[in-house]
């Protein structure tokens, strides 16, 4: 069954469109990724699906009941972990939780079972008493997370959980998601990091301004960029080099400079690999090791939309 | 359920006991201070207190005459002045000019008396002094068609029947500064909940909270009504310690009927949280956490909550009684000292009313709205 069915879903901020006209759907068990850059329409779309934001246009069902009509059904089996943190920082990190889990209908002794239970799945079980407001960005995130699972919903909503975070806690993180979703938590996951989605996400669509612009598989994405190749190659020192000759290279579509790597975007039908090595030779740089690779969804996302995920 | 939960979460505050010294201790402290230093401004001929009345005796019954000037030394002994005005004094106009608290004519066909509007709580007094007066001299005038004597001692206090007057003597009791001052603070204090209230809702969104209140099976109303209820409960708590501690420590006096006295301040309490939360969504952001500040601070330098304002005369007395600080402090003051509960009824109506309509502008914005 389908746990989301979004059907020409739109939104209109005045005579802004943030949502454009989105249909898609999610099945059980799936982690399915949401990916765009800033603005995109992420955090719209899924605050429509989440009772945040009213609809402008379109439909919205949360396991096969439409959210128009059966509006508290639909807020009982998601839970939302929103981008920025909701929570109380003057109450403790139990308190956090309890009351949050107290509105979806817990009481008595279930509550503070599922209570102890979510605290103890992010990481602060050790914590109950604590408050939040000295919590590192880490910790609060987790509570941010513990405050959306205790009632355990069927469909977990995670808008950027891991943004500003230290690795060691985003690791933890992305640890419990998926150990979530083999509890049998269907997950919507939200990430400016494509390793993040690379890493968890079962499927994933690719929304640009309101729009979705591609959606599937990890190797569905990439497939559609085939007539794409990666060229990574290490040089001692890329001080002296010159882009624009490189760029100007037929068949090159992007020269990125990342340390002592070059990474070179190129048409895969164009064999220009010693065009780019004579060029660097005669810039007088000193190559280590050149590598081919099959386009990155990072890649994917650039040739789609043609902007980089992160500003 | 839900309603209750969220209200609950408000009363949390009640839990820190730093925050919860710091409630009560401002208001009982100011109190303190102010009951204890002015209190000889209000042994003094300035304040709330002092009780001339001027008279005109034109009736030519000799009996009512003398039953009259007995009555004018009882009262005397009780604190109200009764002078009797030369032929041609205008008395309403010097009524009007604030020299006197009332103005009683005499004449065959009864008494007139005509109140100073702008000190209240004496005006009562004395007209139910004068009430008592005339019903006794009526039931004197007929007792004394048979028995002479009998209406004597009636006049005189004496008979078993109406002891109106005495009553009325015990209402004559007099606020002294701590006792004017604990009704002052007390209703001050609860006015800057409005400023809680201005927070209240626009708290949760500041904290991003409103959107996990609004992501749970809540409805908006629900949110609204919870924690409403919650800010109207804390303060209804703070203020049951505040008038208590009032009454016991520094034995202010509040009355005889101490549970109309919680009901108008309840009342009150409505209003204030009603207040701020209007202003909070009639004016974006911290606009109205400055608006309902400035409110509160005109309304307690207008409605009494430094010094009395119950001798104000003119603009100043105008815009006084527009202060909602000067309803429930002279609704207060005269059921407390005159046991009169119709201001006390007006006060609360006038809380009641002006809270339906600010909560209604509040809600027809926040259906209005997407979110809270
Ligand atoms: N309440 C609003 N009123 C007007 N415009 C809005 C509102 N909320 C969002 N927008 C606009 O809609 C667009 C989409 O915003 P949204 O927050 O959905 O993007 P996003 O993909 O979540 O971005 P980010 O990665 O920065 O979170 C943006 O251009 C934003 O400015
Ligand atoms: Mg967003």
């Amino acid at each position: 069954m389908n746990v989301l069915e979004v059907k020409q879903l739109t939104k209109k901020f005045g005579d802004f469109i943030a949502v454009d006209n989105i249909t898609m759907s999610v099945k059980e068990g799936e982690i399915f990724g949401f990916l765009g850059a800033n603005g995109a329409g992420k955090s719209t779309a899924i605050n429509m699906i989440a009772s945040l934001l009213r609809v402008t246009k379109g439909e919205i069902e949360v396991l096969g009941k439409n959210i128009a009509k059966h509006g508290k059904f639909a807020k009982m089996n998601i839970g939302i972990v929103p981008q920025e943190m909701a929570i109380y920082e003057d109450m403790t990190t139990y308190e956090n939780v309890y009351f949050f889990a107290g509105l979806y209908g817990l009481r008595g002794a279930e509550l503070k079972e599922r209570v102890i239970e979510a605290l103890a799945f992010v990481g602060l079980g050790d914590k109950h008493k604590s408050y939040p407001k000295n919590f590192s960005g880490g910790m609060k995130r987790r509570l941010n997370i513990a405050c959306a699972i205790a009632h355990r919903p069927k469909l977990l909503i995670m808008d950027e959980p891991t943004v500003g975070i230290d690795p060691q806690s985003r690791n933890y993180i992305l640890g419990s998601v998926k150990k979530l979703n083999e509890m049998g938590c269907t997950i919507i996951y939200t990430s400016h990091y494509m390793e993040e989605v690379e890493e968890i996400c079962t499927r994933i669509a690719i929304i640009d301004h309101g729009k979705i612009i591609a959606e599937g598989t990890k190797g569905q994405l990439k497939a559609i960029i085939t007539n794409q190749k990666n060229i990574g190659i290490e040089v001692r020192s890329a001080e002296n080099l010159d882009r624009s000759k490189l760029a100007g290279i037929a068949g090159v579509n992007q020269v990125k400079v990342e340390d002592r790597i070059i990474k070179i975007t190129s048409d895969s039908e164009i064999n220009n690999l010693n065009r780019i090595i004579q060029q660097l030779m005669a810039d007088d740089i000193e190559i280590r090791s050149v590598e081919e690779h099959e386009p990155s969804l990072e890649t994917v996302f650039l040739t789609l939309t043609g902007r980089s995920l992160r500003d | 359920m839900n309603i209750f939960r969220i209200a609950l979460k408000e009363i949390r505050v009640i839990r820190d006991p730093k925050m919860l010294l710091f409630l009560l201790v401002s208001p009982l402290l100011i109190m303190l201070i102010l009951g204890t230093a002015t209190t000889n401004a209000f042994n003094g001929s300035l304040t709330v207190g002092e009780i001339n009345v001027l008279y005109k005796n034109t009736s030519t019954s000799s009996e009512l005459s003398k039953y009259w000037d007995d009555f004018t030394g009882q009262m005397r002994q009780a604190g109200i002045h009764l002078e009797g005005a030369i032929d041609n004094t205008d008395g309403k106009l010097k009524v009007k000019n604030n020299l006197y608290t009332g103005y009683v004519e005499i004449t065959d066909s009864g008494l007139m008396y005509y109140a100073n509007s702008q000190s209240l709580i004496e005006s009562d007094i004395a007209q139910s002094v004068f009430t008592a007066f005339t019903d006794r001299y009526r039931l004197a005038a007929e007792v004394s068609e048979t028995d002479s004597k009998q209406a004597d001692a009636i006049m005189a206090g004496y008979g078993g029947a109406g002891y109106v007057v005495e009553e009325s003597l015990n209402a004559a009791r007099k606020p002294g500064a701590m006792d004017y001052f604990a009704i002052a603070m007390t209703t001050m204090f609860i006015l800057y909940s409005a400023m809680t209230a201005a927070d209240l809702i626009d708290g949760e969104r500041k904290r991003k909270t409103a959107v996990r209140l609004l992501a749970a099976p809540v409805t908006k109303m629900e949110i609204f009504i919870g924690k409403i209820a919650g800010l109207v409960m804390v303060n209804a708590i703070l203020i049951f310690v505040v008038v208590l501690t009032s009454k016991y420590m520094f034995n202010a006096y509040w009355g005889e009927n101490l549970g109309l006295v919680f009901l108008v301040l309840i009342t009150e309490i409505l209003f204030a949280v009603s207040l701020g939360l209007g202003f909070s969504y009639v004016l974006k952001g911290n606009a109205a956490g400055t608006v309902v500040m400035i409110i509160i601070q005109l309304a307690a330098f207008l409605g009494g909550s430094y010094y009395p304002v119950e001798d104000a005369t003119g603009i100043l007395a105008t815009i006084a009684s527009l202060s909602p600080l000067q309803w429930s402090n002279a609704a207060l003051l005269e059921m407390i000292y005159a046991d009169s509960f119709t201001a006390a009824a007006n006060a609360m109506l006038l809380n009641i009313g002006f809270s339906v309509v600010l909560l209604g502008i509040a809600i027809t914005m926040m259906r209005r709205r997407e979110g809270l």
